[in-house]
């Protein structure tokens, strides 16, 4: 306590290479917390972009084997007990929402032109298309599978409704209100083909060339199929995951959104890594800076050191108030730049948070640095501070206090 | 039984490869309660010797026993002890510790002592008044005038009742007047509280003060003669 308390009045009292010391690190620190929480959301955007675009918290299908080798081929992967499952899981805590879906792969016809393309149907109500302009405010109990360019969302009641992708719809040279001709090939090579009309182009990138939307009744009729073969789910945070696949009744086979979103796991992984290695990197720096600043402090104070051994001090006891000054400079530099990057952080969320555009719609990304983001930056500080002090604390005791004493 | 003994002790130092001695072959015996000068000029040893008495310097070769301990056998950690027990420090520039305030500075030998703050407010406010720094306590040694420093020093260096009190040219940052001052200060305060005083100048004048003068010349001691 006696060396904590000399040691605090001792920062406050080396003005100047203390500010030299806490600006780097207030600095380092506050950019890091702003991109850190900037990147955390940024990320968890992207995931619940992927989460929402399809991928679903939680897919649940009544027969293993389903999601290795029978998303397009339904038939074998009847899931009989589905209503009841969908029932259960509703019931759940955080669960926002529970569907089937189903899909084919197809051939689409109009006029001279054709192409395949993946269908993927989902009852109206849990598909979203987002209006072409505006910020992005996407539902959290539906799929957000695009952006609008034209004609309409599937509507409950709608049957035979086609919502093309954009390329595709180029490829095909259609427009809202055209019929298309889909065939696809049942079990036993059986060939069914049925019209369709377009009743809405979208945009989504990397998807607008490959799927189109139908309803889910018009899908089952289409490829009759009976029963669905999986069921979405829709939960209010991933944090819920865990808790619901433990509800599950046993002998089904699901997947998380993380076995599906797996670009997102790797980037994520690889952001963190990124930000492990930048903060490396401002500490080595005010290590260094530290070291070097303690190290003046220590030759200044050379006369204090002998005067305090003559009285008694232990070299221990020297040592100790060296490495707490070091550590209180590193727990002051992180507590004020931690300060400072959740104040930077407030401001810019204040302005609208940061923008960018994904077509023509506005994506806002708030900046938000997590509590852990106080923990992960403010206790290495703390650590740094110390170890950057440790060596000229030995400085401080190598001499006898008589050579102390008679450094000028 | 002698408090200070020093037994053919012999200080060299080494300076860029060539060996300096700075006290050769001295011995002294200081008896409890003597109020003892060491004097002489600029790189005489007396500083080197006191620093050896007060074991915050060890010799080269020789023996020192500080109230029956040889101080040669003494650990790092267990001479620190010793003379936060046994000694008292008085210093030509004051040496307060600048992060401390005037009371603050009077009581850090006692906190490294683990006495009661009841104690140490009670000894500290005893010896500020003796000093005549009564109303001075809260202020930092920064705001205080050299004498007014060196009474502060001065009562750290008395504040845990040492037999040995150390002063190294305690008088020499100090104009002549307020440095006879302080020196009266000094002796009166040593003798009320019956310890041993060692104080090393090279001022006549400062040395009329000590009841003995050990003249030292080159490392050697030249003269040791008792005053009336």
């Amino acid at each position: 306590m006696r060396n904590l308390l000399l040691a605090f009045r001792n920062v406050l009292r080396h003005k100047r290479k203390t500010l030299a010391v806490l600006l780097a690190l207030i600095v380092g620190l506050a950019g890091m917390v702003v991109f850190q929480g900037f990147l955390t959301e940024m990320t968890h955007a992207w995931r619940d972009q992927s989460i929402l675009g399809g991928v679903g918290h939680l897919q649940v299908a009544g027969k293993s084997g389903y999601f290795e080798d029978g998303e397009f081929n339904p038939y074998d992967y009847p899931f009989l007990q589905s209503s009841q499952v969908a029932a259960q899981l509703a019931r759940e805590p955080g669960v926002m929402a529970v569907f089937p879906s189903t899909g084919f792969v197809a051939m689409a016809g109009y006029g001279e032109e054709s192409t395949s393309l993946l269908i993927k149907a989902y009852p109206p109500e849990r598909m979203f298309f987002a209006p072409n302009k505006g910020v992005l405010k996407a539902p959290s109990d539906r799929f957000s599978l695009g952006t609008l360019q034209a004609g309409n969302a599937i509507r409950p009641g709608d049957r035979n409704v086609l919502v093309l992708g954009q390329t595709l719809a180029r490829v095909l040279k259609v427009g809202v209100g055209d019929t298309v001709t889909l065939m696809a090939i049942l079990p036993g090579g059986q060939l069914t083909g049925r019209d369709f009309v377009i009743g809405g182009i979208f945009t989504s990138p990397q998807q607008d060339n490959l799927f189109g939307y139908t309803d889910y009744d018009t899908a089952l009729d289409f490829t009759q199929i009976t029963q669905p073969p999986v069921l979405d789910v829709l939960l209010d945070g991933v944090g819920r995951v865990s808790s619901v696949v433990a509800s599950l009744p046993a002998g089904l086979s699901f997947r998380t959104w993380k076995d599906l979103a797996t670009t997102y796991v790797q980037v994520n992984s690889l952001m963190t890594n990124f930000l492990t290695v930048i903060r490396r990197v401002i500490l080595i720096v005010t290590l260094l800076i530290l070291a070097n600043v303690m190290n003046r402090v220590v030759v200044e104070r050379m006369r204090e050191w002998g005067t305090l051994r003559a009285m008694g001090t232990k070299k221990r006891d020297i040592l100790a108030l060296v490495v707490w000054e070091g550590s209180l400079m590193g727990a002051l530099g992180g507590v004020l730049g931690i300060a400072l990057g959740f104040g930077i952080a407030a401001v810019i969320n204040l302005r609208g948070g940061l923008q960018y555009h994904q077509a023509e719609q506005i994506i806002q990304i708030l900046v938000r640095p997590g509590l852990n983001s106080m923990l992960v930056n403010i206790i290495p500080a703390i650590l740094v501070g110390g170890a950057a002090a440790f060596f000229p604390g030995l400085r401080a005791i190598r001499l006898s206090p008589a050579e102390c004493l008679r450094v000028e | 039984m002698a408090l200070i003994k020093v037994k053919n002790v012999h200080k060299v130092y080494t300076l860029e490869k060539a060996e300096i001695t700075a006290v050769q072959d001295v011995s002294l015996e200081i008896q409890s309660g003597e109020r003892v000068c060491l004097m002489g000029p600029s790189g005489s040893g007396k500083s080197t010797l006191l620093n050896i008495i007060g074991c915050v310097d060890q010799a080269s070769k020789g023996d020192i026993f500080i109230d029956g301990e040889d101080a040669n056998k003494l650990s790092d950690a267990r001479l620190s002890d010793f003379r936060n027990r046994t000694m008292g420090f008085i210093f030509q520039n004051f040496n307060l510790i600048p992060v401390l305030s005037v009371f603050e500075n009077i009581e850090y030998p006692l906190l490294l002592q683990h006495v009661s703050s009841k104690e140490r407010k009670k000894r500290v406010t005893d010896l500020l008044d003796k000093v005549g720094l009564a109303d001075y306590g809260k202020r930092s040694p920064e705001k205080l005038s050299g004498g007014q420093r060196q009474r502060v020093a001065i009562a750290r260096a008395l504040v845990t009742n040492p037999k040995l009190v150390i002063a190294d040219e305690p008088t020499a940052s100090l104009d002549h007047a307020t440095g006879k001052i302080i020196m009266g200060l000094m002796v009166e305060m040593n003798r009320s509280a019956g310890s041993t005083l060692v104080f090393a100048t090279h001022d006549p004048t400062v040395a009329e003060f000590a009841g003995r003068v050990v003249s030292m010349i080159d490392g050697q001691v030249i003269e040791d003669r008792s005053r009336s």
